[in-house]
């Protein structure tokens, strides 16, 4: 059992802020913005949404993961007067795609430590494409060179060079496994699938910041299909590896998130809304492989989400919003049971059921997952937290979960592989 | 100064050697060699070959490989327990994944005796498994 710890007091997040995700190429709202540009927007979102004086943030952490397309080292020396916080303690910091839900477990320790009163954290991460020798021109970067980029985070002694598969390893072998251990038929795992994507169209189409913008029914009717199992297994959605469709995996854009973590006595004299707690977190790292014999069951997760909980003094039955990391979609399943969201073989019935929707019983993934919302790299998880925050307080207009959270859990996976787990409580 | 392990892991692989470590302290075995033991944390190792054998768990091939192993798509890719224990992922020969209904068919028969061999790919030895007809 990993050693649980505590903190002396629970930190607050107050303002929080995230950029519409898509691409810097073409999607209106964020196109031509350089780096710098984007993550201002999503810290000064933050900002002026806590009302808080910039001089009284006595620290920045701000994550960025794949520095070769950034063309940036030192990011924080680099953001320090955008973001008016000119010669304040700060660090760039990263555990790949669970960065900015590491930061908050990060900022919380700053905080409570006494160090720091206010500490801003914030993710920025632009995959589209790359800047050239002149900083408003930038050059789109083809997926090959992406991924030769993003495998660095993967065990480069061996497995890389060992005919390394992401698609199978990470997506097809966890579905497998799935399907074999809870007996279900292939066919009828297709049909689950499916019913996630559903799930994920239907919570992105509501999120005015997700780049997918239509719901599945929508894109199937417009394909020609009246339903949309059947457009799910046409030629349209396409094997990524089998039994894992193009649809089930990741949409890679670019965006920024931002959040403010501040001491309880501190927030009280700035923020005008209720403040989310900080409960629990809890971080673990394996290099690959990220399982064994049980491709379900990831010592990874199980000691994150146990960790978390227990330092958060909550049981799983306490949980009313969760999110979870879901480069593939598969992880939904997975990973709810993992957390004893669902019980153990139960999720799939569960997705089936449309029992994760904002509107169900057990709400998951609201503002679209990585599909949906979409996935930039280290501004995904904090795209997250801010969801969570946002459904805690009821401002997730269009998918507001009807009675709002008390308690969220959101989990991530960082490449590959650092799982984060945090606890939030109002 | 610290052994250049992997060094001597692909060399080896040159002479058809295929070798994991073993924890001197708690006996655990660690394929491929790495310096500390994930199991007990302590970093003293002895060399041990493997016998090859291992159970093929699951597989499939995607279509989205890395570019250095672009030319060898569509390739199966599975999941081996070692008969020493650990488990490993690497090319698997031997096997139909021309279609998904191959490749489902052949799933159905895990777990599936392999056999590891060296092979050259991308310009470097490595460690792939063979099925063992």
């Amino acid at each position: 059992m990993a050693h649980i710890g505590s903190l002396k007091e629970k930190p607050v997040i107050t303002g929080v802020g995230c950029t519409k995700f898509g691409s810097v190429l073409t999607t209106p709202e964020i196109k031509g913005l350089t780096f710098q540009e984007l993550a201002c927007e999503a810290a000064f979102e933050a900002i002026d949404e806590a009302g808080i004086d910039p001089k009284e943030i006595d620290a920045f952490y701000i994550g960025n993961m794949v520095s070769h397309i950034s063309h940036l080292y030192s990011h924080n020396t680099q953001m320090a007067d955008w973001l008016g916080l000119q010669l304040k303690p700060s660090i760039h910091f990263a555990t790949a795609c669970s960065t900015t839900n590491t930061g908050v477990g990060l900022a919380a320790m700053g905080v409570a430590s006494g160090k720091f009163r206010n500490v801003l954290v914030l993710g920025c991460e632009i995959l589209s494409s790359e800047p050239t020798d002149d900083p408003i021109k930038r050059k789109a970067v083809d997926p090959g060179t992406l991924w030769y980029w993003t495998d660095f985070g993967v065990d480069q002694a061996y497995a890389y060079h060992h005919a390394y598969d992401i698609a199978t390893a990470y997506g097809a072998l966890p579905t497998l496994g799935y399907a074999k251990k809870y007996g279900v038929p292939m066919d009828k795992m297709d049909d689950v699938m499916c019913a996630v994507h559903r799930a994920v169209r239907i919570h992105s189409a509501a999120n005015k910041k997700a780049f997918v913008q239509t719901t599945l029914e929508q894109e199937a009717r417009k394909a020609g299909f009246k339903d949309i199992y059947e457009f799910w297994k046409s030629r349209k959605n396409p094997f990524l590896a089998w039994p894992v469709r193009v649809k089930s995996a990741l949409n890679t854009v670019d965006g920024a998130s931002a959040y403010i973590i501040s001491s309880k006595k501190e927030a009280k004299g700035y923020f005008k809304k209720e403040p989310v707690s900080v409960e629990g977190f809890h971080w673990t790292s394996s290099n690959y492989p990220w399982y064994g014999r049980d491709p379900t069951d990831w010592d990874l997760d199980r000691t994150a989400f146990q960790t978390a909980m227990k330092m958060a003094k909550i049981k799983p039955k306490d949980i009313d919003y969760l999110d979870v990391h879901d480069c593939m979609q598969i992880y939904q399943l997975i990973l709810s049971e993992q957390a004893g969201y669902f019980k153990k073989g139960e999720a799939w019935k569960a997705f089936l059921e449309g029992r994760t929707l904002y509107k169900g019983d057990k709400p998951m993934n609201t503002a679209g997952g990585r599909h949906g919302k979409g996935h930039a790299f280290a501004a995904s998880a904090g795209a997250e937290i801010y969801e969570a925050v946002k459904q805690m307080r009821g401002e997730a207009k269009g998918r507001q979960i009807k009675d709002e959270p008390e308690t969220s859990v959101v989990h991530n996976h960082g490449y590959g592989m650092h799982t984060a787990v945090t606890v939030l409580k109002r | 100064m610290m052994e250049r392990m992997v060094e001597k892991f692909y060399k080896s692989l040159a002479k058809g050697k295929i070798y994991g470590v073993k924890c001197k302290k708690c006996k655990h075995f660690i394929f491929p060699p790495k310096a500390g033991c994930e199991k007990c944390g302590a970093h003293k190792m002895e060399w041990k070959l493997i016998s090859g054998n291992g159970k093929l768990l699951f597989f499939s091939s995607g279509n989205l490989p890395p570019l250095k192993f672009a030319k060898y798509h569509p390739y199966a890719y599975g999941a081996i327990e070692l008969k020493e224990g650990p488990v490993f992922f690497t090319q698997i020969e031997g096997l139909d994944v021309k279609s998904v209904e191959a490749i489902e068919k052949q799933n159905k028969k895990m777990p599936m005796k392999v056999k590891a061999k060296v092979k050259k790919m991308a310009g470097m030895n490595i460690v792939v498994f063979k099925v063992v007809k």
